[in-house]
């Protein structure tokens, strides 16, 4: 029980980290999509390529990836596990939200390795 | 026990409990729950759309026509009052979201005090307070600046 409490506490911790990240990440997102850069030119083929391949961009993105989906799904997880409290419940939510989790990250991460990497067409 | 039990059960619907007048925090604390969910559903959809950059679930790499064929979906009315919509509650979802942090570490609560007639907790008056009105305020004009970019 109190190496639950613990998890938890850690994981709550995750989620202020990320938190808090995400703050930064996603403002410096906006930013390129319509002030530092016109929302036109944002969207269009080439710059979406170049900010890709871009090192500091193209990292962000995936880092943006990771630290936005681990908020959101531990915050889903969060809610749900307040729905219910009994410990099928609370072990389903836990595998169902990690699975979901890993998932939605190796189809982002797959999308900028071949924006990266993969040959333009 | 069992009534303890029972009001962890309230599930959703206690995300509405009225029973205290003039409870902004409670409002704060159903919208970030909403917000939340509102920018999961969104980032996930976000996710998806941007995979045909690179073609779509299929694809190889770097696709122009599909990409083109992404944004002929995205990129109208409806798409720019979603982003704007996105906009709103991801500005409120991240002030708000400090603010619990900063209440998390017994920042900007207000001071203990006595308990006295009408029983108003100090952590209600404070700043904390505020910066619920602060989010309110700057994800309005948040969501402006977006609506001037995208329709400007």
């Amino acid at each position: 029980m109190g190496d639950k409490i613990m998890t938890e506490r850690k994981i709550m911790m995750i989620q202020y980290v990320t938190g808090i990240l995400s703050v930064f990440l996603v403002s410096v997102h906006l930013l390129y999509q319509g002030v530092i850069v016109p929302y036109e030119k944002a969207i269009s083929f080439s710059q979406v390529l170049s900010l890709y391949r871009h090192i500091f961009y193209g990292s962000m993105l995936e880092i943006l990836l990771v630290v936005i989906l681990v908020h959101g799904f531990n915050g889903l997880r969060i809610i749900l596990l307040e729905l219910n409290q009994s410990q099928d419940w609370s072990k389903a939510v836990d595998i169902i939200t990690v699975i979901a989790t890993v998932v939605t990250i190796a189809y982002g991460t797959r999308t900028v390795i071949l924006a990266v990497f993969g040959g333009v067409s | 026990m069992e009534k303890g039990r029972e009001r962890n059960r309230r599930g959703i619907r206690g995300w509405f409990d009225p029973t205290v007048p003039n409870n902004l925090e409670r409002w704060a604390y159903f919208f970030q729950r909403l917000t939340g969910l509102g920018i999961l559903a969104y980032v996930i959809g976000h996710i998806g759309d941007t995979s045909f950059f690179v073609g779509g679930p299929f694809g190889t790499g770097p696709n122009q026509s599909s990409w083109s064929f992404d944004l002929s979906i995205t990129e109208n009315v409806v798409g720019h009052l979603i982003l704007i919509f996105v906009v709103l509650i991801v500005t409120f979802h991240g002030i708000n979201g400090i603010r619990l942090i900063l209440a998390e570490l017994g920042i900007m609560v207000g001071k203990p005090s006595k308990i006295e007639y009408p029983y108003r907790p100090s952590s209600l008056r404070s700043v904390q307070r505020h910066i619920i009105w602060v989010a309110i305020v700057l994800a309005v004009l948040a969501a402006i600046w977006a609506g001037s970019i995208l329709f400007g």
